[in-house]
C-alpha cells in the first residue's frame, strides 16, 4: 500500500489503466492472439485434427498455388468485393441522402430499412432461395413468365450465380450503412446548406462539393467496413447452393467457404490454415490501402 | 445598394405564431440592428427577409420588390451566418469564390473581384489556406468576404460575433462598422448582445415575443426607452425599478420611502414605475430621494457600482472609483430630475 502512496499522480494513473485494461487484454491474448500465432504454425504442418501434427515446412502453400480451385476462389472472393462494396456504398448513400430529407413516417421507413441487418441471414438466404426457384414455384420467375420473358437459371447457372447470391447479402447489409450515412448527413451543419441557397448553386454542386466531401470520414468507415464484410462472405454463399456449397462448378465459392470445406470435410487442418494466413493477408491489406487511398491529406 | 420594407410580417410554425405583424422600414446605406432576448424572432425575421423561411403572411420588399416568393439566390442579399458557414475542405479562395459560383461574370471579371476583397479584408495572403489554419476572426473574415464578393443589396448577418471571445468581438465590432463606412451598403444585422447594437447601428430594432418595441437610434432607445422592457435591455447595469404613486401635490411617493417633486403633471393616484439609471443615481447628493446602507461594491477602477438596500430590494448606484462609500455606509442616493424615467404601473410603457 505504502508503495502505491508514494507514486506519483501519473504513476498512479498508469496502475489504473493497465489494472483496467488487464482483462481484455488477457482476453485477446486467449481468444485472438493464441489461435492466430497457431494458426500460422499449423499452415506449416500436416494435421487431420486427431492424429499428431507434422512438420511439412511450405508444403501446404505450395500446393496452394498450384490449386485452379484457389485460384477460382480467390477471384470470386474479389469479385464479391469489387461488386459488393460499390454497388451497397452507392444504394445506401442514395437512399439516406433522399431518406433524411423525408420528415413523412421516417421512423418507419428507416425500421424498414434496418430490418433485413436485423434478420438471420440464414432464414434470409433461404427466403431468397425460394425468390430463384424456376417456374412454378420461384417468385421472380413467375413474374417474368407472367409478362412473356423466359426464365432465368438464377441459382444453376455458372455467371448467374454469384451475382445472384450478391443481391441478397448487398440487400442484408444496406440497413446499417443507411443508418450511418443518416448520421454522417445528420453531422453536418444546416447552415452550409442554407449558405449554398443563398450563393445560388445547384443542388448537384452542393451534393459533389460540399455533402461528398464532408462526408469522406463516413464514407471511408463503410468502405473498409464493407469490404472486410464481402471478402469473408460465407452464410449467404453456403445457405443458398447447400446440396452443392460453392457451386454450381465453384462459381459462387469464397474464400470462408473453401477453408471451411478444406478444415471440416477434408480435416486438412494444415491447408486450411495456410488458406486462412492468405485471406488474413488479404483483409490487411485492401484495409490498409483503402485507409491509405481515403486518408485526409 | 437598396432599401428593405417590411409590412405586416407574420411567421406561424404549426399553430405558435413567432412574429406578430411586424413593421419596418430600412433606408438605402443604413446599418440596422434587430436585438433582443433568444425567442424575439429577431433571427426568424432575418431569415424571412433571406428567403430561409417561408413567409406566413404580409410582405417583405427589397430595392421596391417584393420578395416573398423569390429563392434566396434572387433576391441580391448574402448573409453571414453565426457559425460562419465557410467550409472546411475548401481553401480560403474557393470559400469566398463560391459566392460567386452562380454568377455570369466571366473567368477573370470574378478573380478580380475576389482579389479585391481579399485585399479589402486583409486576406490577401492566407487566400490558399485551409479554414483550419486560421484563427476565429480571420474565419470571420472569410465568411464576411464571402457574401462581399456578391455585391448584394443588403447584407444580413446573423450573430456573427458571438462564437469570438470578447476582446475579438471588440475588434471585428469595429471593422465591420469601418466596412460599412467605406462600402455603405444596407446592413442587417442581429445580435442579442446590446452593446453589440448600442456601438454599430444607426438605427436598433428592439424585439421581445415576436413584436417590435422601440425603433431608434442609440441615443433615442437609451434616452428615451418607449417602455420598461426596453429600459432595462438596454444599458448594463440595468436600470433600477421602483415603485410609486402620484400624491395630490404632484410629488412621486416612492415605495422605498421618501417622495420626491415631478415637473410633469401626472393624475393623481396614478401607480407608476420609476426608472433611473445607476449612473444617473449618485450618493451624497443633497436632494436625495432613496435611502439606504451599502451592502456590496463593485470596484471598476474608474468608479465603484453600489448595491445599496432599500425597503424595496437592492438599487445599484454609481459612486466615485477612488472614495466609494464603505459597506453598511448609510448613503442618500439623489439623481437629476431630467434623468428620470416614468413608466405605468399596469402597462410599463413609457409616461412622457
Amino acid at each position: 500500500m505504502k508503495l502505491y502512496r508514494d507514486l506519483t499522480i501519473r504513476q498512479k494513473k498508469i496502475v489504473w489503466a493497465w489494472g483496467f485494461l488487464a482483462i481484455p487484454v488477457l482476453f485477446y491474448c486467449v481468444v485472438r492472439f493464441y489461435p492466430t500465432g497457431n494458426a500460422i504454425l499449423i499452415s506449416f504442418q500436416d494435421w487431420n485434427l486427431l492424429g499428431a501434427r507434422t512438420w511439412t515446412g511450405l508444403d501446404n502453400y505450395k500446393k496452394l498455388f498450384g490449386d485452379p480451385v484457389f485460384w477460382k476462389v480467390f477471384k470470386n472472393t474479389f469479385v464479391y468485393l469489387l461488386l459488393g462494396t460499390p454497388v451497397s456504398l452507392v444504394i445506401s448513400f442514395v437512399i439516406a441522402y433522399h431518406l433524411d430529407k423525408i420528415r413523412f413516417m421516417h421512423g418507419f421507413l428507416r425500421m424498414l430499412y434496418f430490418l433485413p441487418f436485423m434478420t438471420s441471414a440464414v432464414a434470409m438466404a433461404w427466403v431468397w432461395r425460394w425468390f430463384y426457384q424456376p417456374v412454378p414455384i420461384g417468385l421472380f420467375n413467375n413474374f417474368l413468365a407472367s409478362i412473356g420473358i423466359p426464365q432465368i437459371s438464377f441459382l444453376n447457372s455458372t455467371s448467374n450465380a454469384l451475382p445472384s447470391i450478391l443481391a441478397p447479402a448487398v440487400w442484408a447489409g444496406l440497413g446499417f450503412q443507411i443508418i450511418i450515412f443518416m448520421a454522417g448527413l445528420r453531422a453536418i451543419p444546416k447552415s452550409y446548406y442554407e449558405a449554398a441557397r443563398i450563393d445560388g448553386v445547384s443542388t448537384w454542386t452542393v451534393l459533389w462539393e460540399i455533402t461528398l466531401p464532408l462526408l469522406k470520414p463516413t464514407i471511408v468507415f463503410i468502405v473498409v467496413f464493407s469490404s472486410i464484410g464481402f471478402l469473408r462472405i460465407f452464410d449467404h454463399v453456403y445457405n443458398m447452393t447447400t446440396q452443392n456449397p460453392g457451386g454450381p462448378l465453384n462459381a459462387t465459392k469464397p474464400l470462408v467457404l473453401m477453408i471451411y470445406q478444406t478444415a471440416f470435410s477434408s480435416f486438412d487442418m494444415g491447408y486450411a490454415a495456410a488458406q486462412t494466413v492468405v485471406l488474413f493477408l488479404v483483409l490487411l491489406a485492401v484495409s490498409l490501402l483503402q485507409l491509405r487511398i481515403m486518408r485526409d491529406r | 445598394m437598396a432599401n428593405l420594407r417590411i409590412r405586416d410580417l407574420v411567421k406561424t410554425y404549426d399553430k405558435t405564431q413567432v412574429l406578430h405583424s411586424i413593421n419596418l422600414d430600412i433606408d438605402d446605406g443604413e446599418f440596422v440592428v434587430l436585438v433582443g432576448p433568444s425567442g424575439c424572432g429577431k433571427s426568424t425575421t432575418l431569415r424571412l427577409v433571406a428567403g430561409l423561411e417561408e413567409v406566413s403572411n404580409g410582405t417583405i420588399e427589397i430595392a421596391g420588390r417584393v420578395v416573398n416568393n423569390l429563392e434566396p439566390k434572387d433576391r441580391d442579399i448574402a448573409m453571414v451566418f453565426q457559425n460562419y458557414a465557410i467550409y472546411p475542405h475548401m481553401t480560403v479562395r474557393k470559400n469566398i469564390g463560391f459566392g460567386l459560383r452562380s454568377s455570369k461574370a466571366s473567368k477573370a471579371e470574378k478573380d478580380k473581384r475576389l482579389e479585391s476583397v481579399a485585399e479589402l479584408l486583409g486576406m490577401t495572403e492566407y487566400l490558399d489556406r485551409k479554414p483550419s489554419q486560421l484563427s476565429g476572426g480571420q474565419r470571420q473574415r472569410v465568411a464576411i468576404g464571402r457574401a462581399m464578393v456578391r455585391d448584394p443589396a443588403v447584407f444580413l448577418f446573423d450573430e456573427p460575433l458571438s462564437n469570438l471571445d470578447a476582446q475579438l468581438r471588440t475588434q471585428m465590432r469595429l471593422e465591420i462598422k469601418k466596412l460599412h463606412q467605406r462600402v455603405g451598403s444596407t446592413i442587417v444585422f442581429v445580435t442579442h448582445d446590446q452593446v453589440e447594437a448600442m456601438t454599430m447601428a444607426d438605427r436598433i430594432v428592439i424585439m421581445k415575443d415576436g413584436d417590435i418595441h422601440q425603433i431608434g437610434t442609440p441615443a433615442e432607445v437609451y434616452h428615451k426607452p418607449a417602455n420598461i422592457f426596453v429600459a432595462q435591455f438596454i444599458g448594463a447595469p440595468s436600470m433600477n425599478m421602483i415603485p410609486g404613486r402620484v400624491t395630490g401635490d404632484g410629488t412621486i411617493e416612492l415605495a422605498t420611502g421618501g417622495g420626491l417633486a415631478f415637473e410633469r403633471s401626472l393624475p393623481e393616484g396614478r401607480e407608476i414605475i420609476l426608472g433611473i439609471r445607476p449612473e444617473d443615481l449618485h450618493p451624497g447628493q443633497a436632494s436625495g430621494v432613496i435611502e439606504g446602507s451599502v451592502n456590496v461594491r463593485e470596484p471598476l477602477g474608474h468608479e465603484t457600482l453600489i448595491y445599496v438596500g432599500t425597503s424595496n430590494g437592492d438599487v445599484i448606484a454609481k459612486a466615485d472609483g477612488r472614495t466609494p462609500p464603505e459597506i453598511g455606509e448609510t448613503v442618500q442616493l439623489g439623481a437629476d430630475p431630467e434623468n428620470l424615467h416614468i413608466f405605468d404601473a399596469a402597462t410599463g410603457e413609457a409616461l412622457a
